[in-house]
């Protein structure tokens, strides 16, 4: 009731052995304890996660790691069920907690991929509305939907049922991960292998069970359901014209649809998705700023695009951009392109080039 | 269709290249007259004149939703600046007075939360009233091609109808740019009524961009198909018909987070980490109060799930009712120290034995002896007395508070009934919840008491001879 003030605790009781081993552990935690703090302290402050993006990385990496446990899951609860041994996957340790702790969490290319994720949604949540002069006017995508060419109808179309999905729902949560496959790879396995460590010793009709249940699941994910590959095959049908690039850019960032505004410079770039996310989120975007004078955008083009960026992204200095603006709108295409030739290389050449340059000295 | 409201009225100023007013149409100029501004000068309204000047450096149009100080008032303004020969033709509308503190989420975002925890599903539009956004898995149980109808208008997917006045509520919505709820229409081609409600998104220019909608189903939900081997569900339960694992998870979500808030509000509040400036002390103390309230309505919703039960049984104990009631004094202790009030607690020889649960009489009594302690003024006394006839043994919990009015002492345990509703704390459950755990054990809870004279709370259970 609410007036009772008392909490009824389950009464703890440990034993003198425990509390001494406890006691014995304690030094190391707290010099762990301290070292991390230390660690905390020093990081510079522009490069460390924001409250914001740390919640949604969280909140990103749960439901994820859910969706992919809750598939495998109920699979192999189906397959041993159906092999008449059905108690064994039970709830135990958390799968997202095991896998957290066991570091496996930590991979570069899954960090990157998730940390792109959360920034590229709260830039385009916070873009302000743009409202057609016309009101009677739709959306930039939306007028795509009724094109006559069925190719690009249906590749808008695509891009709309995409977002609805990954934006989930109240009940189900997440549909699927919308990863690249390589990543919902790792995951997969990863969370069976998590599922499989709760119980001990050999169990041949688990492990089968699971591995069925996990190569299910990737015989059924396609990467190319993703919200980004539908917009990047939206953006080649439509394959905008220099002509007309420079509006819809503007238009795409107006409509809050930073996925199709990424897709749609990827394009006309001819770079791949997540290049083009790296140019955007970036919020320096001097890289962006090459880019859209690569693709000849003029003076008003950046500024709307940079003016919208910079009310979405605290991080970035709207004052600065404004002065720089004259200088941007100055580089010849030519000159920008050049500059950004090796962004056009083999991707795994330039990470290549990257790591040799992390390594250090020659 | 208007995008201007007339109630919100566009006021236009033209400024020269060194950012210098023109002209302003009346209501701009005097505010920036009463900002300490006039023709010929710079802008005094220092948002509006950044957003100008910004405007005229990057060359384009540009809106923002600005505050401005307007003597004791803030005004909500919607501000467009436009580069024009040379200096800034500024177009400022909206003028809404604002209220004095807002939530910091934008209200679409605060609005599609709150959507999204009552709605059966949701939907967005554009400006054109083209759709953007489906609830995916909503057309598979209700019945249309989710996919199909993204992108089209909203009259694709329903057809609209007109209320009593013979309107449509959507179009009035449009039109104010006002939200709107309450608008009946049926799902097109599978006779299902629905009720939509949305509010609209705004621009910072202050121009009608789409609606962020909600729908909920007016005919009955329908039931996912059962699967052919799973049982049929059991009929509803009566807690407001939601299922049983309602009030479990409801307790297992909320109970965790809570007691996280109102430890570290504690915390806060009690500077453990170091000194504080004493009103952001005091806020923590608040939050953990709230958060405390918070917590007993959890508690009081999964008692009241369970009471509601048809298959609700309490416990028959061997119990004293003279212990229980010196216990549950003894838990409010602190409490009434702390409100300056004393509790005079049965003598330890009294003894009054009887059949109950001793869990859920104790629950009853520190809810009457909890109430007794916050409605009593400081230097008052609760009372706590016992009595015993042919079947019952009875506690009494007297108070010296302002009293209950007869035409309100029924009203008092019904659920959710509170007789002043404006009064801080309780949930208007306890009393409700306490009633019916005394009548499931057998006795009752009954109350006698007139204005200014107290309450006299009686707590009856069958005597164990």
């Amino acid at each position: 009731m609410s007036d009772n003030p008392v909490g009824t605790r389950d009464g703890l009781a440990i034993s003198a052995v425990e509390l001494l081993a406890r006691a014995a552990a304690a030094e190391l935690r707290a010099y762990k304890g301290l070292m991390v703090a230390v660690e905390d302290f020093f990081l510079p402050e522009e490069a460390r996660l924001d409250e914001h993006s740390r919640a949604g990385l969280a909140a990103l990496l749960r439901g994820l790691v859910e969706t992919v446990e809750g598939e495998i899951r109920e699979h192999a609860v189906r397959l041993l069920t159906g092999r008449g041994e059905s108690a064994l996957i039970e709830p135990g340790v958390s799968v997202l907690a095991r896998l957290w702790n066991s570091g496996l969490l930590r991979d570069g290319d899954l960090m990157a991929e998730l940390v792109a994720r959360v920034r590229q949604e709260m830039l385009g949540g916070a873009l302000p509305m743009n409202a057609p002069d016309d009101p009677e006017r739709p959306s930039l995508i939306n007028r795509f939907v009724q094109h006559p060419d069925r190719v690009v109808a249906a590749s808008a179309m695509a891009v709309l049922i995409a977002e609805s999905r990954r934006r989930g729902s109240p009940e189900v949560g997440q549909f699927q991960t919308e990863l690249p496959a390589e990543l919902h790879h790792r995951l997969v396995w990863w969370t069976a292998a998590a599922l499989r460590e709760r119980f001990e010793g050999a169990n041949e009709a688990l492990d089968r069970a699971l591995c069925d249940a996990a190569q299910r699941s990737l015989a059924a994910y396609d990467e190319g359901d993703r919200l980004e590959a539908a917009a990047m095959r939206f953006a080649a049908a439509i394959d905008a014209q220099p002509g007309e690039l420079s509006g819809m850019l503007v238009e795409a960032l107006g409509d809050r649809r930073i996925v199709l505004f990424i897709a749609l410079l990827g394009h006309a770039l001819g770079v791949p998705y997540a290049l083009a996310r790296d140019l955007v989120l970036d919020p320096g975007a001097d890289r962006l700023w090459l880019a859209l004078r690569a693709l000849e955008i003029g003076r008003e083009g950046v500024a709307q695009i940079g003016y919208a960026l910079s009310e979405a992204d605290p991080r970035r200095d709207l004052e600065k951009f404004a002065d720089t603006l004259d200088t941007i709108a100055a580089i010849s295409p030519v000159e920008a392109r050049a500059a950004l030739a090796p962004l056009k290389l083999d991707p795994d050449y330039r990470a290549a080039l990257i790591a040799l340059q992390r390594g250090g000295v020659k | 269709m208007n995008i201007i409201d007339p109630a919100l009225p566009l006021s236009i100023a033209r400024l020269d290249a060194e950012g210098r007013l023109i002209d302003a149409e009346a209501r701009l100029f005097e505010l920036n007259m009463r900002a300490g501004g006039n023709i010929g000068a710079p802008l005094a309204v220092p948002q509006i004149a950044t957003l100008a000047r910004l405007s005229q450096r990057l060359g384009i149009a540009i809106s923002r939703n600005v505050i401005a100080a307007d003597g004791e008032d803030d005004l909500e303004l919607w501000v467009r600046a436009e580069p024009e020969q040379g200096g800034v033709r500024l177009e400022v509308s909206g003028w809404r007075l604002r209220p004095g503190w807002r939530a910091p989420a934008s209200e679409p975002e605060r609005d599609g939360d709150f959507f999204r925890s009552a709605a059966d599903w949701l939907w967005e539009t554009d400006a054109s009233l083209r759709i953007t956004f489906l609830s995916i898995e909503a057309g598979a149980r209700y019945g249309f091609d989710s996919s199909a109808m993204l992108g089209q208008p909203l009259t694709r997917l329903f057809r609209l109808e007109q209320d009593e006045a013979g309107e449509l509520p959507i179009l009035t919505a449009v039109a104010a740019q006002g939200r709107f709820d309450g608008q009946k229409a049926e799902l097109r081609g599978t006779g299902r009524m629905v009720r939509l409600a949305a509010t609209p998104r705004t621009d910072p220019g202050g121009r009608f961009a789409g609606f962020v909608g909600a729908a909920h189903m007016l005919d009955q939900a329908v039931p996912a198909a059962p699967k052919v081997d799973t049982p049929l569900p059991q009929a509803a339960a009566p807690f407001g018909g939601f299922p049983d694992s309602f009030s479990q998870r409801l307790d297992r979500a909320l109970r965790g987070p809570l007691g996280k808030i109102i430890a570290n509000a504690d915390s806060i509040s009690a500077q453990t980490e170091g000194p504080l400036k004493p009103d952001y002390a005091e806020y923590a103390s608040d939050i953990a109060n709230a958060g405390r309230h918070l917590l007993g309505l959890v508690d009081d919703l999964v008692d009241l799930q369970a009471i509601e039960r048809d298959d609700f049984e309490t416990g028959d104990e061997a119990i004293d009712l003279a212990d229980v009631a010196r216990r549950a004094a003894g838990l409010l202790a602190v409490r009434a120290a702390q409100a300056e009030v004393r509790i005079d607690r049965p003598a330890m020889d009294e003894l009054v034995p009887v059949h109950g649960e001793f869990r859920r009489a104790l629950q009853v009594l520190v809810n009457l002896i909890g109430n007794a302690v916050r409605y009593s003024p400081p230097g008052a006394m609760v009372w706590i007395r016992l009595e015993r006839d042919e079947g019952h043994g009875h506690v009494i919990v007297a108070d010296q508070g302002k009293g209950i009015a007869q035409g309100d002492q029924e009203k008092i345990f019904e659920k959710f009934g509170r007789v002043d509703p404006t009064e801080p704390g309780g949930s208007g459950l306890g009393l409700y919840i306490a009633r019916r755990l005394a009548r499931a054990m057998g006795g009752d809870l009954v109350v006698d008491s007139a204005p200014g004279q107290g309450a006299r709370f009686v707590f009856s259970l069958p005597i164990r001879q």
